[in-house]
């Protein structure tokens, strides 16, 4: 049995490792101005696989920011994580090691596969050398749990702590999770997921998606409701933030840079595009309701945009179904088509851009797409000033899961 | 016959190489007696040190070994087992 607290969640820290960026502010500045950063695949043992192009991160030291004892243990996914929980602590201004109260800080990660690199490693030395040349560290380091439990021992924190597996709309249900977990007494929790599906035995897993563009030109290879829409490229990388109950947020000072306000989640069937409408459109009724928001309030889409004809006719009408006659008014974005869909980091990193894009009033363009086929204002070519006060964040997955996630502005001043 | 015994250098190169810990050769011979835990050591990667030594000098060691609390206790048991011979 647990009570819910009647305050508002509050985000107050934003830690992004994106192709497009290695920080918050570099994220944005390249989502605003609408820099498409995908480029061939270059990962070692790739090079040669179907799938030509796709977002890596690139000039990502992990070493730089993380401790050898973890870095051992770990693979990319997590370093990546690790990294984007740090950044986002940083910018909360909540300390690591030695926390104030350990056990009012929890950690919720989404994963949609685990560690394909540091797996791979491994099961190469079992079948090449033998089970006693496979270290122990295996064990951690492929699990799709990894990252939230990396987090939480590097950090020292020792309150609720989950994973959320859920297909790539998991990067939102875990923000729920997380808000849940918040208006039942946990002071913050760091949200978020990151993802690295560029290895050779993750791509190669991929490859059996349908849905998966091998297009060769970065420029054409992720274009979503256009009549050139042939499939979406994975990306490495995603989001983490600081989510915090609000009245603890303002006693230590913090600046509350927007309110997670609602979420609502459907299930409609792996790569079943034409019933995702309907479950969209129920999951974003169902946040809208939850926030107590209206859906002329929306000021700004950010589209799950996963670039297959039938899943991006879907998506406008499942728009079109929840918002009503606002459906054609309200504008819709997809940064993620400048950097690719990092799984279930792609909904974080739209979520961590809907709040920067509320704070500094400007609606980031949809990078690589132009000559837009269905009835949505999409946002192109360049950013579109707006007074943004509450934005609502689409996702669905391969698998078929559909989130939405109603974002409000935080009332500090933006940075 | 393996006449080796496995010194401090070759504990800290190791501590390094399977559990990213950095520790000086030294300081570990000057307490020996100082728990895994607190060197930044845990479990796994003292587990991953026994396999790298049994791959190594092609011994089976005791299970103890992978349950030592420190350096010293370490060192006793893989040495009474290299210095018996394979």
């Amino acid at each position: 049995m647990s009570t819910e607290r009647p305050g508002r969640v509050a985000v107050t820290g934003i830690g992004v490792v994106a192709p497009n960026g290695l920080s918050a502010d570099a994220y944005w500045k390249s989502v605003r101005e609408g820099l498409g950063v995908l480029d061939r695949v270059t990962r070692e043992g790739c090079e040669e696989l179907p799938l030509k192009v796709a977002g890596e991160v690139r000039g990502f030291e992990a070493s730089d920011l993380i401790e050898e004892r973890f870095l051992v243990q770990t693979d990319r996914f997590s370093h990546y994580a690790m990294a984007a929980a740090q950044h986002a602590l940083d910018d909360a201004g909540i300390a690591r090691d030695v926390p104030e109260d350990p056990f009012s800080i929890g950690v919720v990660t989404a994963a949609g596969s685990g560690g394909g690199e540091f797996g791979q490693r491994e099961l190469q030395k079992l079948w090449g050398q033998g089970s006693r040349f496979v270290g122990p560290y295996q064990s951690i380091a492929w699990f799709y749990a990894a990252s939230t439990g990396q987090i939480s021992i590097r950090s020292g924190f020792k309150g609720p702590c989950g994973v959320v597996a859920s297909d790539e709309a998991g990067g939102l249900d875990g923000i729920a999770h997380a808000a849940r977990a918040v208006r039942r007494g946990t002071g913050a929790v760091v949200v978020g997921a990151a993802e690295a599906p560029l290895a050779p035995y993750s791509v190669v897993c991929q490859l059996g998606y349908p849905e998966l563009s091998t297009v060769e030109d970065p420029d054409r290879a992720y274009r979503p409701f256009t009549d050139a829409a042939c499939g979406f490229v994975p990306a490495e990388g995603g989001a983490m933030l600081v989510v915090e109950d609000e009245q603890r947020a303002r006693d230590r000072g913090a600046a509350v840079r927007a309110f997670v306000a609602g979420h609502g989640a459907t299930f409609t069937g792996a790569s079943r595009w034409r019933e995702s409408r309907e479950g969209l459109a129920r999951a974003v009724r169902v946040a809208l309701d939850d926030a107590g928001c209206a859906p002329e309030e929306i000021d700004v889409v950010f589209a799950d945009a996963l670039g297959v004809p039938e899943a991006d006719r879907a998506e406008a009408l499942a728009i079109a179904d929840a918002l009503g006659a606002h459906a054609a008014r309200v504008p819709v974005t997809a940064p993620k088509t400048g950097i690719g869909r990092a799984y279930c980091g792609a909904p974080v990193l739209d979520t961590a851009a809907a709040v920067l894009a509320m704070e500094h009033g400007v609606v980031p363009p949809t990078p690589y797409v132009f000559d837009i086929r269905h009835d949505l204002d999409l946002v192109v070519s360049r950013a579109r000033p707006a007074e943004l006060r509450t934005a609502l964040v689409l996702s669905r997955g391969l698998m078929g899961s559909n989130a939405a996630l109603v974002v409000r502005r935080g009332d500090d001043s933006a940075r | 016959m393996i006449t080796t015994a496995l010194t401090f250098d070759e504990l800290a190169a190791l501590m390094k190489q399977a559990a990213g810990v950095t520790v000086d050769p030294r300081e570990l011979e000057k307490a020996p007696d100082a728990p895994f835990g607190t060197l930044g050591v845990d479990s796994l990667g003292l587990l991953g040190i026994v396999g790298e030594l049994e791959n190594r000098y092609g011994v089976a060691l005791p299970t103890d070994a992978e349950r030592s609390k420190s350096p010293a206790e370490f060192l006793g048991l893989v040495n009474g087992v290299l210095q018996k011979g394979a």
